[in-house]
């Protein structure tokens, strides 16, 4: 036995393609479903089975999965009309690919697009976000692949289609019809995942083990360059440390970065285990920053908000924590997006102006090292983030610390997640600074973090998410600008003046883009991080292991 | 070297400690970015944690909140569990069954389960000490059942007793008499009760702590201390090791302690 | 006897009731509205979205009513819809009670495998190394918090000496043997923490017996020392520490909760855990009232057990 033992060892490790591969994830999606529930966990695994119409690429430009040509304005497969109701619109022409197939040979058809459409915009179907489902008003179809989405707007990201992902009709229609309000409880995706009938990527899924695992295995009917494993299995394990241990045993292949190791246990890994595993690194979409309740009279005077940012040595936290793989902000645009300005700079830490500027607002040193005014009110503040987060919590304390030596007492406080965004923030019941992040998607304006029509409260039902509390009209006609101006040169020196403003009045306290980390065996090739909510597994045709 | 002795020694030592080490240890609250997980040194004699603070400060500083936690929970416990034990003996009757039913459905009851749901409700998120109350109070409401039992029992024996039952005849107050002849018979079943259940205490309030329900940042006890330390067990497993440990030990005593006293003051189980 | 059997029931049916009662009383001042949290994570949400939505899941309704809702859907074996996996409850909650009464059960059995020769062989030379040992073990079992242990075992068994795996079911078509290998350390951990009851009540149960008359009757009588202890004393003994241990149970799924969250075992206490935080009411309704239900099993199970094998108490 030991000498098969010794053989087994010294066989060369991956000489043949693997047939399978095990990724760990560390949560698991709650439907499989695409219209319901936006979660990150849905979009990975449905990244593998499923393809949109359009998607960002790890380029981060927006490309066609199921549609052969983007429509663009240049191109004429996009132009502007008047709706019915007299106001510009516009009308899209889509053709899908010849060859795209459900998983049991039916074609993908304009009348799943339609189908999808109309249990979007169905009141009673449960799909929350409905927003680009209402923006289109008619869906014509000229015959199976080609039709025309007519969009009641004419704005800059008529081309994302991302959202609209058609459905099988020839299966899910019949168990949408007879009850919309049930169709979420009745969907064959999570009633029978394995009906080949539902997916049409290179893989479909085999089976599901609710809270453990999905196995996926190759889907015949895909047209696409084929992908090289035979299987996938995605197994979920939420616990960090049983994840890395599973990982370090051998039981699982690799980990996603989209949700996997928090960025500091993936850093330690690397240099325990950096000969085996690579970890890939790549700053993303999701802002962390502090977001600043105006309202408070602290926070409303713009030189305590800057002392407060150059007070705060974010290059030698990143430099610590993250080992510089996540970039500090200068404003709300990451710099893989298109839209970044690369001339702005973030602003350097510098104390003394900190002190400086605390000094000029009226909030000089007390005997006891602690800053107060004349009124004698100390310069305290509270901080809230999200509880379960370590890296927050730790993130926190340091920012605590790093205020303390400016004067400044923080007060540190964290909550669930679904207490923060359910009520605290969303009702802005924070009285001073709240560290959590924003994750939209690439080119997409601020608008409502930043309009003044979008400040939460109870007289518009509590919409919005201008946490801030942020009004400033100039802002308010750049938004607005934006969103309308579908010419890309036109767009950019409006980025550019609105990330310098934000950098100038600083709403928020701008600090990182968080970054992901893949754990991939030394010897895979090909998987290439998106950094937005486009997940890799889109891609997986070309991973190589 | 009997029970008593070692649970009494080393729970005297724990809390000095905690009380007095960080006199000589540097602050616990001391960041030091550029020198995180650092190994046991002269500066440090335990190490730095992920964020370079010196781990035997923050071991004593969390153990001040344990400590501080368990007590109050203890106290809350002993009150509820002699005031049940208390009416259930001396009135007897209809009162006493109900009370040992309630005494028994709460003991059927699944803790941790329960626990989190009252936890999870959060009423003093404003304030840490507030939070802290509301903690020792839901621990309490889950762990007076064996300080009421045993409380009963010594009532029920006590009511019997003679000069009790003479004062009794002698027309005494209920009030009176519970005060001054009944519970100093039940004061020594009491005190071992519920130094028994300090242990209990200390590792619900680890648990909960731990599963990040408990004592939450930036205030640390050493459940919550572990809670982050489980991320980095591979890499820095002291982080670990010295929080646990400390627990271990903690309940250990405190286990020592009530059951030497149970021993000393011969009281029943 | 089957007198005793309706009455407790009874008794657990008021207590469940109760407990709903109170469960759905507790998660209705639990803040954040799951609604609200979704409109949080979601800027494409219009408040017109989140007024549909809550509308669509009940979300609008006061506790009390949510309560009488549940309760006349439960009766009729309807316990809602869980959120968080998309699934009917019963769907969801079935295969995790089953994980953990594996759990539960290997550890119950593990614990009582070391626990009664230790207790035993203590027994029968009262006061020597032995029963030194027992003590310690005891003492040592009730004071280690339950994940610290699970976290040391796994540190050493896992990833140090990688003999063992550090968490999870393994992966779906694993052969029986290797479910074992990953049933291993958590029962384990469990069992660590369930020893140190059983010891200590089988000690105590023991000594007491020990000082019987009848015992000193039947040595004199000639009776060998290991037909005394097995035969009379043990047995005897035994009735009490049973029906402690049926009490235990309780304490039992609190460990288990806590081992499930150290070794991803996808477990019934894990599944309340995650439910709770997330605002699942059905399902973490549902899985509290399992687990109430099972420890009033234990209890019931326990005075079942004493009823029955008391021979004094058979009328």
């Amino acid at each position: 036995m030991l000498f098969a033992l010794a053989l087994a060892l010294a066989a060369p490790a991956g000489a043949a393609p693997r047939s399978s591969l095990v990724i760990g994830l560390s949560q698991f999606p709650i439907t499989l479903n695409p219209l319901f529930d936006s979660m990150l966990a849905k979009s990975y695994v449905l990244g593998f089975v499923q393809r949109p119409l359009t998607a960002y690429d790890p380029a981060w430009t927006l490309v066609c999965l199921l549609c052969e040509t983007v429509p663009t304005l240049e191109n004429g497969l996009a132009r502007i009309e008047t709706g019915a109701d007299g106001r510009p619109g516009m009308a899209l022409s889509l053709t899908l690919r010849a060859e795209a197939r459900w998983g049991d040979g039916t074609p993908v058809s304009s009348e799943d697009v339609l189908f999808a459409w109309e249990v979007g915009r169905h009141p009673r179907s449960g799909v929350a976000a409905g927003e680009l489902f209402h923006r289109i008003t008619k869906i014509e179809i000229a015959d199976s692949r080609h039709f025309t989405l007519h969009l009641d707007r004419v704005s800059f990201d008529y081309a994302r289609l991302n959202e609209l992902r058609p459905l099988p009709a020839h299966l899910e229609r019949a168990r949408f019809e007879p009850a919309p309000e049930a169709y979420r409880a009745r969907t064959a995706y999570d009633r029978e995942p394995a009906a080949p009938g539902l997916y049409n990527g290179p893989y479909r899924v085999a089976s599901v083990e609710p809270g453990s695992h999905i196995r996926l295995i190759r889907n015949e009917q895909w047209s696409g360059p084929p992908p090289q494993f035979d299987q996938i299995l995605l197994r979920v394990i939420e616990n960090g440390a049983a994840l890395e241990a599973n990982l370090l045993a051998g039981d699982i292949d690799m980990i996603a970065g989209e949700l996997g190791l928090s960025l500091p246990q993936a850093l330690a890994l690397e240099q325990r285990a950096g000969a085996r595993f690579t970890v890939l690194t790549q700053p993303g979409l999701a802002y962390e920053h502090l977001e600043l309740n105006l309202s408070n009279p602290i926070l409303a005077d713009p030189q305590v908000r800057r002392a407060l940012l150059v007070g705060l040595d974010r290059a030698a936290i990143t430099q610590a924590l993250f080992a510089n793989r996540q970039p500090v902000a200068a404003s709300l645009v990451p710099p893989a997006d298109p839209a970044f300005d690369p001339t702005l700079r973030p602003q350097p830490y510098d104390p003394a102006l900190a002190a400086r500027l605390l000094d000029q607002a009226g909030w000089p040193r007390g005997a006891d090292g602690f800053r107060a005014n004349a009124a004698g009110q100390p310069l305290t503040l509270d901080l809230v983030t999200t509880s379960g987060d370590h890296v927050r919590a730790l993130l926190a304390q340091v920012i605590q610390a790093q205020w303390r030596a400016l004067g400044i007492r923080l007060r540190l406080k964290t909550e669930p997640p679904r207490v923060l965004f359910g009520e605290t923030v969303s009702h802005r019941h924070f009285p001073g600074v709240a560290l959590f992040s924003w994750f939209s998607s690439p080119e997409s304006v601020p608008r409502s973090t930043l309009h003044s029509t979008m400040i939460p409260q109870p007289s518009n039902g509590w919409s919005g998410q201008n946490y801030a509390g942020y009004t400033n009209p100039t802002t308010d006609a750049l938004l607005d600008q934006l969103e309308a101006e579908p010419d890309s040169t036109r767009r950019r020196p409006l980025w550019a003046r609105l990330q310098r403003t934000y950098a100038e009045e600083l709403p928020a306290l701008p600090l990182f883009f968080r970054a992901n980390a893949f754990i991939l065996p030394k010897e895979m090739t090909g998987l290439r991080p998106t950094g937005h909510q486009d997940p890799s597994s889109l891609w997986v045709e070309q991973w190589r292991w | 070297m009997n029970a008593f002795l070692m649970g009494a020694l080393l729970l005297a030592l724990l809390g000095l400690a905690t009380l007095l080490g960080p006199l000589w240890l540097p602050d616990p609250a001391a960041i030091a970015l550029t020198d995180r997980l650092a190994p046991p040194s002269a500066a440090h004699w335990l190490g730095t944690d992920e964020l370079g603070r010196d781990l035997a400060a923050r071991l004593a500083q969390g153990g001040q909140i344990s400590l501080l936690v368990a007590a109050l929970t203890a106290s809350l416990a002993a009150a509820i569990g002699t005031g049940i034990g208390l009416l259930a003996g001396f009135w007897g009757g209809a009162l006493d069954a109900v009370l040992m039913r309630l005494t028994d459905a709460v003991m059927a009851l699944p803790l941790l389960p329960l626990l989190i749901v009252l936890a999870a409700i959060d009423p003093a998120r404003d304030s840490p000490l507030a939070a802290i109350g509301w903690l020792a109070l839901i621990i309490a409401l889950t762990s007076w059942t064996g300080i009421a039992r045993l409380v009963r029992a010594a009532t029920l024996s006590a009511r019997s007793r003679d000069h009790v039952r003479a004062a009794q005849a002698l027309g005494m107050g209920a009030a009176r008499l519970l005060w001054r002849h009944v519970l100093p018979e039940v004061a020594s079943p009491m005190v071992v009760a519920t130094t028994l259940s300090v242990g209990q205490v200390i590792l619900v309030e680890s648990a909960l702590s731990f599963l990040g329900l408990g004592v939450r940042p930036p205030l640390a006890s050493w459940g919550a201390m572990l809670t982050g330390a489980m991320e980095l067990i591979w890499t820095a497993p002291a982080l670990a090791v010295w929080p646990g440990g400390a627990i271990a030990v903690t309940v250990l005593a405190a286990t020592l302690l009530g059951e030497g006293l149970r021993r000393r003051l011969a009281v029943p189980s | 006897m089957t007198r005793l059997l309706l009455r407790r029931l009874a008794q657990s049916l008021l207590v469940l009731l109760a407990m709903s009662l109170v469960i759905q009383a507790l998660m209705g001042l639990m803040p954040g509205d799951p609604i609200d949290l979704m409109i949080a994570g979601d800027p494409r949400l219009t408040p017109d979205d989140a007024a549909r939505l809550k509308d669509l899941y009940g979300l609008n309704r006061s506790w009390g009513e949510r309560w009488l809702r549940w309760l006349a859907q439960a009766v009729q074996g309807d316990l809602g819809y869980s959120r968080l996996y998309g699934l009917p409850v019963i769907t969801a909650l079935t295969p995790a009670l089953g994980h953990t009464l594996l759990l539960m059960g290997t550890a119950l059995t593990l614990s009582w495998l070391v626990a009664l020769p230790l207790g035993l062989l203590a027994a029968r030379f009262p006061g020597g190394w032995l029963d030194g040992a027992a003590a310690t073990l005891a003492l040592t079992s009730v004071s280690l918090p339950v994940f610290w242990s699970g976290l040391m075992l796994s540190a050493l068994f896992a990833v140090t000496l990688g003999w063992l795996p550090a968490g999870g079911l393994g992966p779906p078509d694993a052969t029986a043997a290797d479910r074992l290998r990953h049933l291993i350390l958590p029962a384990a951990t469990l069992a660590l923490a369930g020893v140190g009851p059983i010891l200590r009540h089988l000690r105590a149960a023991l000594l007491t017996e020990a000082q019987r008359p009848y015992l000193r009757t039947a040595r004199a009588k000639g009776c060998g020392p290991w037909r005394v202890l097995l035969v009379h004393q043990a047995r005897n003994a035994l009735l009490p520490v049973v029906t402690l241990i049926g009490l235990e149970l309780g304490g039992m799924l609190s460990g288990a909760l806590v081992t499930e969250t150290v070794f991803a075992w996808p477990g019934m206490g894990r599944l309340i855990y995650e439910s709770v935080m997330g605002n699942d009411f059905n399902l973490a309704l549902s899985g509290l009232m399992l687990a109430t239900l099972t420890t009033l099993a234990g209890s019931i199970l326990a005075d079942l057990l004493q009823a029955g094998l008391d021979p004094r108490g058979r009328r």
